[in-house]
């Protein structure tokens, strides 16, 4: 079922469309490009020009010290940056080489492709493990039985969340523990069959052994998905990532696949950072 | 700031310059005590000492990887250091060779000692380089290194294929040839340790 | 406090100044529940006897007759707080929804300061407002002007709580619904309100409890009674005009139906603020917990 073609809710007045345009035939290994991307708090510039090209089917570290922009640069990502007041954007980001800041696109629609998994869990506190994988799912109409729970089991699945709650899915999803609610909301952020996963800091709220079960669920994913992850901690990008951006004051430095960036980086500013010797 | 590690660092790099000394000193004693005839205790004793402080060394890197997760030139050095450590304990190694070539044949005073002489100079040469280089991660003088390393190996085929052609005195020409493979041995260490230098400072290993 | 440490590991001086602070805070707590407890006393003392079926459903007599009641009070006070209910809590939520979820908007700050004004004006102001609104227009006390005057009461209370209540409710939700691909009305109605609904449901019975409460207003809007109601458009009773009538009357037999009349409208509190308390104070800060 096209979760894209679905109804929009009653109060949605949109003349936009809630579908992007066509992607372009040629195969192309990069799922999100960013352009020029600039972004903004009021007066405040955190992002100050980025270009940064994403491969598909891999995961995407950003690493850098704070402040350095780089939770700002995801929530441009899918457009949830701009929801702050005063929060602006420039430049462009590609997504499949259309651009999801065209006014022809509905922002809604782009972050059902660009999902995002937060640094704490949210799991939706007044619902059940089952509703809130479903959350999305329902709130777009879908009210098919069926479809809902074959849904919500191939995510928890994903998630390497099921087996643990397979016969407590009516349990309230604010009562599974720390490691086991990040893993719902990655489930529900799977649920509506997004193309990008977004992870700002998903582990630092965990203690190792739930964030190893994070990782282990991040791998597994990178085969169907696109995975970009934000993390303060480097050995977690050096274990996950494929390849790694290193961003610095709102710019990035450098970028490459995480073996070569850790062994032997490019830039001086890179390596001061990863071996510890900034401030 | 120091981190956490720099301590660990530290204590290794002091480890190699102890080798290094050791390893240089080895070499140049053992020649000496070939040339002359003189018999010589101490290179064993350092050989030994050699052999445990590249176990310390290895120990040391492995516990620095495993704790502290190093990186970039960190994680080359360190690795480095494990490879190099190797490289000056061969060089005591093949000292003690050299003075048990000397043990088991006994007087060579009748022998030509030109050959060994000439390659013995080449090669002290070329570890008083690897040294340096790696002391002061010196590029440049590291890529020197692989040159004369040339030099080296075209003498002992040299002398190889002169022995073949039937030698005037048997014990001479098997301890000059076995000295000059061990000299040989030690000028290939030398070039080993000069790429681990050049991968130190670039991260680029030598072409296959 | 000092348990567990063995008394010899806090200089003596400082202990006995914190026995003294707990003991001053222990007098202003007893101070302060003192007149609830005497209130509460006297009201069940000297209304109880006053109570009995008759009394509750009888219309009230002339003075001198015996077996009058309250029950044209009871059901004024039921019909105008109902209808003020229906008219404030639609306003008032839809009022707490737009300041808390669209603070942005200037039309939100205005309004949102002059709803806290409001909510602080004298209800007896409030009264007057209504009868010259309503009285005077249509000629009539009425039902109608009373619920309208209780409904101007709540209408403040309930957007402020309700506004309240979904401020609480942590961004990361919205934000976690909105990166789902569900739009910002969906989110407000189906995320942020479900998640405050408990504070919502508070504030709407504290609203109630207030509104049952209210004297002045009704002075000038609904009147008072003897009779059941005919009919919206009529002078009706209420349970604390009856109190207030009755009280100041010279009569020993209203001054008991005064004090039964009252014990109604206690018991009517307590039991609305135990409830909020029990039922939904429980879950709301289990929940608070959680989140």
């Amino acid at each position: 079922m096209e979760i894209g073609t679905q109804k929009e809710a009653d109060f949605e007045v949109s003349e936009v469309e809630t579908e992007l345009p066509p992607r372009p035939t040629t195969a192309t290994a990069t799922k999100l490009e960013t352009r020029g991307l600039k972004a903004n708090f009021g007066a405040n510039q955190i992002l100050k020009g980025v270009d940064l090209r994403i491969p598909e089917k891999s995961i995407t570290a950003i690493m850098g010290p704070s402040g350095c922009g780089k939770t700002t640069f995801i929530r441009c990502l899918n457009r949830l940056h701009e929801l702050t007041p005063g929060a602006t954007v420039q430049g462009e980001v590609l997504l499949d080489g259309s651009n999801i800041f065209s006014p022809r696109v509905d922002p809604v629609s782009i972050r059902r492709k660009i999902g995002m998994v937060f640094q704490k869990p949210n799991p939706f506190p007044t619902m059940s493990v089952y509703d809130n994988v479903a959350a999305g799912l329902k709130l777009s109409g879908v009210k098919d039985r069926k479809l809902l729970d074959e849904t919500v089991e191939r995510s928890l699945r994903l998630a390497f969340l099921w087996d643990e709650v397979k016969n407590e899915l009516k349990k309230s999803g604010a009562a599974l523990s720390g490691g086991q609610q990040q893993r719902l909301c990655i489930a529900r952020a799977l649920a509506v069959e997004p193309e990008v996963v977004l992870m700002d800091e998903p582990a630092s709220a965990l203690d190792p052994t739930a964030t190893a079960k994070i990782e282990e669920a991040m791998a597994r994913l990178k085969r169907n998905y696109t995975i970009v992850i934000v993390t303060h901690n480097m050995q977690q990008a050096a274990r996950v990532a494929d390849q790694t951006a290193f961003f610095y004051l709102g710019e990035l430095v450098e970028f490459g696949p995480t073996a070569e960036l850790f062994e032997n980086p490019k830039e001086e500013l890179t390596e001061r950072y990863i071996t510890g010797k900034f401030g | 700031m120091p981190r956490l590690m720099d301590m660990g660092l530290e204590k290794l790099n002091s480890l190699m310059m102890e080798m290094a000394t050791l390893s240089e000193d080895a070499v140049s004693v053992a020649i000496e005590a070939y040339v002359t005839g003189k018999k010589s205790r101490e290179v064993n004793v350092w050989a030994e000492k050699l052999r445990s402080l590249h176990r310390q060394v290895s120990e040391l890197s492995i516990e620095l990887i495993a704790r502290y997760q190093p990186v970039a030139s960190d994680l080359r050095y360190i690795k480095s250091c494990f490879e190099i450590s190797y490289g000056f304990f061969r060089y005591g190694r093949y000292a003690h060779d050299i003075i048990e070539v000397l043990e088991m044949f006994g007087d060579l005073s009748k022998c030509d000692h030109t050959m060994v002489n000439e390659t013995a100079r080449k090669t002290q040469e070329m570890i008083r380089m690897s040294i340096d280089a790696f002391t002061r991660k010196d590029v440049g003088l590291a890529k020197k290194i692989p040159a004369m390393d040339d030099v080296v190996d075209d003498r002992y085929r040299k002398n190889l294929s002169e022995m073949m052609k039937g030698a005037a005195d048997t014990k001479c020409a098997l301890s000059t040839a076995l000295v000059l493979r061990y000299l040989e041995r030690i000028a290939d260490h030398a070039t080993y340790i000069s790429e681990s230098v050049v991968y130190i400072v670039t991260g680029l290993e030598p072409p296959a | 406090m000092t348990q567990g440490l063995g008394s010899g590991s806090i200089p003596s001086g400082r202990r006995y100044l914190d026995l003294l602070m707990t003991a001053l805070v222990g007098v202003a707590v007893l101070l302060a529940l003192i007149p609830l407890v005497l209130i509460v006393a006297d009201v069940i003392i000297q209304g109880a006897p006053a109570i009995n079926l008759s009394f509750l459903t009888n219309s009230p007599t002339p003075v001198n007759i015996p077996g009058g009641g309250i029950g044209p009070a009871i059901e004024g006070t039921s019909v105008m707080v109902g209808i003020a209910t229906l008219i404030s809590v639609p306003i008032g939520v839809g009022a707490g929804i737009f300041f808390s979820e669209w603070p942005e908007s200037r039309l939100s700050t205005i309004s949102s300061f002059t709803n806290d004004v409001l909510a602080e004006f004298p209800s007896i102001v409030i009264g007057i407002f209504v009868y010259v609104l309503i009285v005077l227009a249509t000629h009539s006390f009425s039902a109608i002007a009373g619920a309208i005057a209780l409904s101007v009461i709540m209408v403040p209370i309930v957007a402020r709580t309700t506004e309240e209540s979904l401020k609480i409710v942590p961004n990361t939700l919205r934000e976690a619904s909105m990166a789902l691909g569900i739009s910002r009305w969906k989110t407000v109605i189906r995320i942020v309100i479900s998640t405050g609904k408990n504070g919502l449901a508070t504030g709407i019975l504290l609203a109630v409890a207030r509104a049952a409460g209210e004297t002045a207003p009704l002075l000038l809007t609904a009147l008072g009674s003897t009779f059941f109601l005919t009919g919206l458009f009529q002078p009706t009773a209420a349970l604390p005009l009856l109190i207030y009538t009755y009280a100041t009357s010279p009569y020993q037999v209203w001054h008991e139906q005064a004090w039964g009349a009252a014990l109604i409208l206690v018991a009517f509190m307590l039991v609305l603020n135990l409830t909020v308390k029990l039922v939904i104070g429980r879950k709301f800060s289990e929940m608070r917990a959680e989140i």
